[in-house]
């Protein structure tokens, strides 16, 4: 084999390496990893949790999370909540299971402005995020 | 029994492909108006799905009338919550965001249930018409 072939596959390889990188960081964008399960979470889930959770959201009777929130963080909550947290059913004939986990410190506030230690997170059957705040 | 609502204008979703998930917890947003005698369970939030209401206090109603001693809704973006106890043929209604608790006949939450699934139906369908022929707003809402 010679040095022009030897070089052409190395270099087949590693262009199929960079490909096979660059399809898991855009598949792993949002994603959280929960052991063998994951849970994804959307920009759309994003937005929902944004407009109603995040700290300079105006919506009222809403959970909302404590200021310095960024996605890589809620990320990282939402996967302790999902991996440590108690899980229940969700209830009257919503589809999902909702995760609930105590974090010990606070994460937020609560709907009267109290201190918000635990976080509730909604995962639907697709093990899609619909929605995540502090209570 | 009061159990009114009030539904946000939405001019953006599109009522031919809305989903089951999209009514528990993203369209048809708006504010729950409910008075049981002279207690006040009203919540003016703005983000409360109101199919996703309608279609959780009818199962509460279904399973209250099969023998459940106990109901609790709990809203979607909150740890609110109202609760349904029997109390023989009555319930007694009461919730973590206002004060008291309030007695009405069984058959009182019921009818007061059916209209407002029916009210509201009737609302989407003739804000939305698409609405009419989606198949998660008829199964959440039953057929017109």
């Amino acid at each position: 084999m010679n040095l022009r072939l030897i070089t052409a596959l190395l270099l087949a390889f590693g262009l199929w390496l960079t490909a096979d990188l660059s399809i898991a960081q855009s598949a792993g964008y949002g994603q959280v990893q929960t052991g063998t399960d994951q849970v994804t979470l959307t920009r759309w889930a994003l937005q929902h949790i944004m407009a109603r959770h995040w700290p300079d959201s105006t919506a009222t009777g809403a959970g909302k999370f404590q200021a310095g929130i960024t996605e890589a963080s809620l990320r990282d909550m939402i996967n302790e909540a999902v991996h440590n947290g108690r899980a229940r059913r969700n209830t009257h004939g919503r589809s999902g299971t909702i995760y609930e986990y105590d974090f010990q410190r606070q994460i937020g506030t609560t709907i009267d402005g109290g201190p918000a230690s635990r976080l509730r997170v909604v995962v639907s059957n697709r093990n899609e995020v619909i929605t995540a705040f502090p209570f | 029994m009061h159990l009114d609502y009030r539904l946000n204008e939405d001019t953006e979703t599109d009522w031919s492909s809305v989903t089951e998930e999209d009514l528990r917890y993203r369209v048809a947003l708006g504010n729950l108006l409910f008075h049981v005698g002279d207690k006040d369970f009203s919540a003016d939030w703005g983000w409360i799905p109101l199919v996703d209401l309608a279609a959780s206090f009818a199962e509460i109603v279904r399973k209250l009338e099969g023998g459940s001693p106990s109901e609790t809704f709990e809203f979607t973006e909150s740890d609110a919550w109202v609760r349904f106890q029997k109390k023989g043929e009555k319930v007694l209604v009461s919730s973590s965001y206002g004060e008291g608790v309030a007695e009405i006949a069984l058959h009182s939450v019921s009818a007061a249930v059916k209209s407002f699934r029916e009210r509201l139906r009737s609302e989407l369908d003739r804000r939305h018409p698409q609405a009419a022929h989606n198949q998660a707003v008829r199964k959440l809402l039953g057929a017109a």
